[in-house]
């Protein structure tokens, strides 16, 4: 590289690169140093260890702990695993592979908020679920589903949004397999089990990771879907952080911000170690 | 059972999982905006008694509709053009010129995809409050907005350069073409495509977003989504969060259409990496 090039090359990344780094350090710097006592919002502030003692003493943050990782979580496998059998489904084209792809897919484009109105407004205590369910006689009467304590709204909500995203990742790793490969483990007798788990499973693991990793940060740091459909009881670890913020409680809102965001990359490690475990120990049995 | 027949049993089958999947949802907000106020849509009607446009032209007379409307649309176009013109110069750098790290700056770009949303809203909040400049709300919404997008106009321009054919510019610079008339005939054909998909991307990105807009817009600034957030909480009517969201998925689909036609891939969602 000429002197030029070492002169020019910062240059041309200040605006884009150089506010990226500037806007996302700032963020991450004011959100650790706050959970620390620094950066108050109403001047000064002194290094203390205090912000994080009181919050990690609370019962309310570590139920939003739990809560949100098991949102993370269960999504992202739900998700994936109902992913596969379509991709699967749709890697050979038959007539309507293309229509149906494209239905399944359609929650891609529905924002959030959309969904989550979409979703309440299906299950509301008058609503046609609700109406469906006695009128086919399996309920007496209607039932409240809204905000229900087992947050399978929630659950239902990540997924009709997230799988769609795994199912795009996967069929294109799935249609990249080549026929010549499943023909001949076919033909060596492997059933339709083993072909997934020999052949399909290791050769899309790296695609699955990227789709299980994306969806549980997601997920984890979920705020619309647990306020419009979840269960009132508890809180997500987003609700919580924004819950302290609006009570002006900045430095408990930074260790839940911070907890945020380390549970995202620690996650998102286990996640990549487990898969990769799988990816290993599987096929020898 | 042949495999034919295997295969026409599962499309039946999907066929009744779209139509909880999509229709019924849809249809549902589509009639619940529809519902005339004059006879309410009770339990024991299947279909709404009586239909008429009565919320739609209620809710663009009365609420802070037309304001959210405003503040959107001079949000978004704003926001995409102010990051295509911040993404253009770390875009030529990572798809024109060799050098070290350039991975990692590659890399780096994608940082405000991992950061959670409402983390970096709320310390954006908390950044805006140390600068003394929260006042400014509009302002600092349409820098998140340009910034957050960044990681998706730079891929696509850095894509873009790397499409530029060397022996066009070397052609153009033979024939004794000025710098101006280099980037013209050499550069512009390339670039075009992936300006009009950068500007849509970040466009329907700002429209879309939910996080800034709420922590730091509220409670002065309205958008869209903001204006759908408190019509689906407190003020819970449900006529007009139906109002509401047709109004928010109906255009930003049809510009996801267009996208995939530019992008030329079946999978705009991909490329725009919209996941939520």
């Amino acid at each position: 590289m000429t002197r030029r090039r070492w002169f020019v090359v910062p240059l041309l990344l200040a605006p884009g690169l150089g506010l990226i780094l500037a806007l996302v350090g700032s963020v991450v710097v004011i959100a650790i140093g706050q959970s620390f006592g620094l950066f108050s919002i109403f001047g000064g502030g002194a290094f203390s260890l205090e912000p994080w003692s009181e919050t990690l003493d609370r019962r309310v943050y570590w139920r939003s702990v739990r809560y949100s990782l098991q949102v993370g979580v269960v999504s992202a496998f739900a998700s994936v695993a109902l992913a596969y059998p379509l991709a699967l489904w749709l890697r050979k084209p038959f007539q309507g592979a293309a229509f149906i792809g494209a239905v399944l897919k359609a929650p891609l484009l529905v924002h959030g908020l959309v969904a989550a109105f979409l979703y309440v407004n299906v299950i509301s205590y008058h609503g046609i679920f609700n109406q469906f369910m006695q009128a086919i006689g399996v309920w007496d009467g209607p039932r409240r589903l809204q905000n229900d304590p087992g947050a399978v709204g929630v659950y239902i909500l990540q997924t009709w949004k997230n799988m769609p995203f795994a199912l795009l990742l996967l069929t294109g790793a799935v249609r990249s397999i080549s026929d010549d490969v499943l023909d001949a483990a076919r033909d060596l007798g492997a059933g339709t089990w083993a072909r997934f788990r020999r052949i399909v499973l290791p050769l899309t693991t790296s695609v699955m990771q990227a789709a299980l990793v994306i969806i549980y940060i997601g997920a984890l740091a979920d705020f619309s879907f647990q306020v419009i459909a979840g269960p009132i009881n508890r809180m997500s670890l987003s609700q919580l952080m924004v819950f302290f913020k609006d009570r002006g409680d900045w430095h408990a809102a930074a260790v839940v911000g911070v907890t945020l965001m380390v549970l995202a990359l620690a996650g998102a490690a286990v996640l990549t170690l487990f898969i990769q475990l799988i990816g290993r120990g599987w096929p020898r049995r | 059972m042949s495999e034919a027949r295997i295969q026409r049993v599962l499309l039946v089958l999907l066929l009744i999982v779209c139509t909880v999947w999509l229709v019924v949802p849809f249809g549902m907000a589509i009639l619940w905006s529809l519902v005339d106020p004059s006879v309410p849509w009770t339990a024991d009607h299947v279909l709404p008694p009586a239909l008429s446009f009565y919320r739609w032209i209620d809710m663009w007379q009365f609420s802070s509709l037309q304001r959210a409307l405003v503040t959107s649309y001079a949000l978004a176009p704003l926001a995409a053009i102010t990051s295509l013109l911040l993404a253009i110069p770390t875009a030529y750098a990572l798809g024109r010129i060799d050098f070290p790290g350039r991975e990692l700056a590659k890399l780096a770009c994608l940082l405000p995809l991992v950061v959670p949303a409402f983390v970096t809203a709320i310390f954006f909040t908390a950044l805006l409050f140390q600068l003394g400049v929260h006042m400014y709300r509009f302002p600092a919404i349409l820098f998140a907005h340009a910034v957050l997008a960044l990681p998706y106009s730079i891929r696509i321009m850095t894509v873009s350069f790397e499409q530029v054919r060397q022996d066009h510019i070397d052609a153009a610079r033979d024939l004794g073409a000025s710098s101006w008339a280099r980037f013209r005939v050499a550069y512009l054909p390339a670039l075009r495509p992936g300006i009009f998909a950068s500007l849509l991307i970040v466009f329907i990105q700002s429209i879309e977003e939910f996080a800034v807009a709420f922590i730091v817009g509220s409670p002065d600034i309205v958008t869209i989504p903001t204006l759908l957030f408190s019509a689906l909480g407190q003020d819970y009517v449900r006529p007009n969060a139906a109002v509401l969201s047709l109004i928010l998925v109906v255009p930003n689909v049809m510009l996801m259409l267009v996208l995939e036609r530019l992008l030329r891939s079946a999978n705009p969602t991909l490329a725009s990496g919209k996941v939520m």
